[in-house]
């Protein structure tokens, strides 16, 4: 769906105006969270919370700068399953208490990241809008992003399948 | 069939992305597309083989005229990694959601 959209707008941001247009170069989120303003603005910018809902599944976080003001910089470390150390660094562009949060990712890919939540009663929603800083490179990600979760699945598949087969030899 | 080059190389390069846009509408004589551009004959006609190559356009013979034929299904490859992308992001606010019911839970007992 989003492949056709940028199919249909590539010519306009090729040939005619290669900076005005970001479809081709973003991906935007959005979740309504059965919580109050306070409670997810809370688990957003306090490291001690940060760190346990960071981070791909199976992976944990160290938190090491946190310094939410305009260039401020966010330090922080994922550890993969396998013992891998990801280092993330970041600064933050843009801060408005309970409603806004800017970072750009200074690592590779340069992403930045808006995200911003809205008080809808004792829910929050939260946008979540990254830009990238080509199509190029959104599609490399995308790509490397879509090979992992691909392997990931069929090693999954093939933990499945041979679980099945254990038990049909134990049967057998 | 197997492809020689991946999709992800054809439309990495912008040029390569204006001949899929051209052609995708209605096919298009090779001489006619070397003429919108701007570099020489052989550039374009690089350009139109890699797309050729892996299999995103065809190359039709009319006559004395060769068209180009645009042959789109492969870019659904494209959608899947983008797809699956936001999916690794959708689980990172799966993760906050949990973590918020749960922090719930231990200050509020509900």
């Amino acid at each position: 769906m989003l492949w056709k959209l940028m199919l249909k707008n590539l010519k306009k941001s090729d040939m005619e105006n290669k900076k005005s247009s970001t479809h081709d170069r973003e991906l935007r989120l959005s979740r309504m969270l059965n919580a109050p303003v306070e409670l997810i603005w809370e688990v957003w910018t306090k490291p001690e919370h940060i760190a346990n809902w960071w981070g791909p599944n199976g992976f944990t976080n160290t938190i090491h700068t946190m310094d939410m003001v305009p260039g401020g910089e966010w330090h922080l470390v994922m550890h993969g399953p396998d013992g891998t150390d990801y280092d993330n660094r970041s600064v933050f562009k843009e801060i408005i208490p309970f409603k806004k949060i800017v970072y750009e990712h200074a690592s590779y890919p340069k992403i930045l990241a808006t995200i911003e939540i809205e008080e809808h009663g004792e829910q929050t929603l939260i946008n979540w809008h990254m830009l990238f800083d080509s199509a190029e490179e959104f599609i490399a990600v995308a790509k490397k992003h879509g090979a992992e979760e691909g392997q990931k699945q069929n090693v999954e598949k093939l933990a499945v399948y041979l679980k099945q087969f254990a038990n049909k030899t134990k049967l057998g | 069939m197997k492809t020689r080059r991946d999709v992800y190389q054809a439309i990495a390069d912008p040029t390569r992305r204006a001949i899929i846009n051209m052609v995708a509408g209605q096919p298009h004589n090779v001489n006619a597309i070397a003429e919108k551009f701007d570099m020489t004959r052989q550039a374009v006609s690089l350009h139109v083989k890699i797309l050729t190559d892996c299999g995103l356009i065809i190359i039709k013979q009319r006559g004395r005229d060769r068209f180009c034929e645009a042959h789109l299904q492969q870019l659904s490859e494209v959608s899947t990694w983008v797809e699956q992308y936001k999916k690794h992001w959708e689980r990172k606010l799966d993760a906050l959601e949990t973590y918020v019911e749960k922090l719930k839970k231990e200050r509020y007992g509900k």
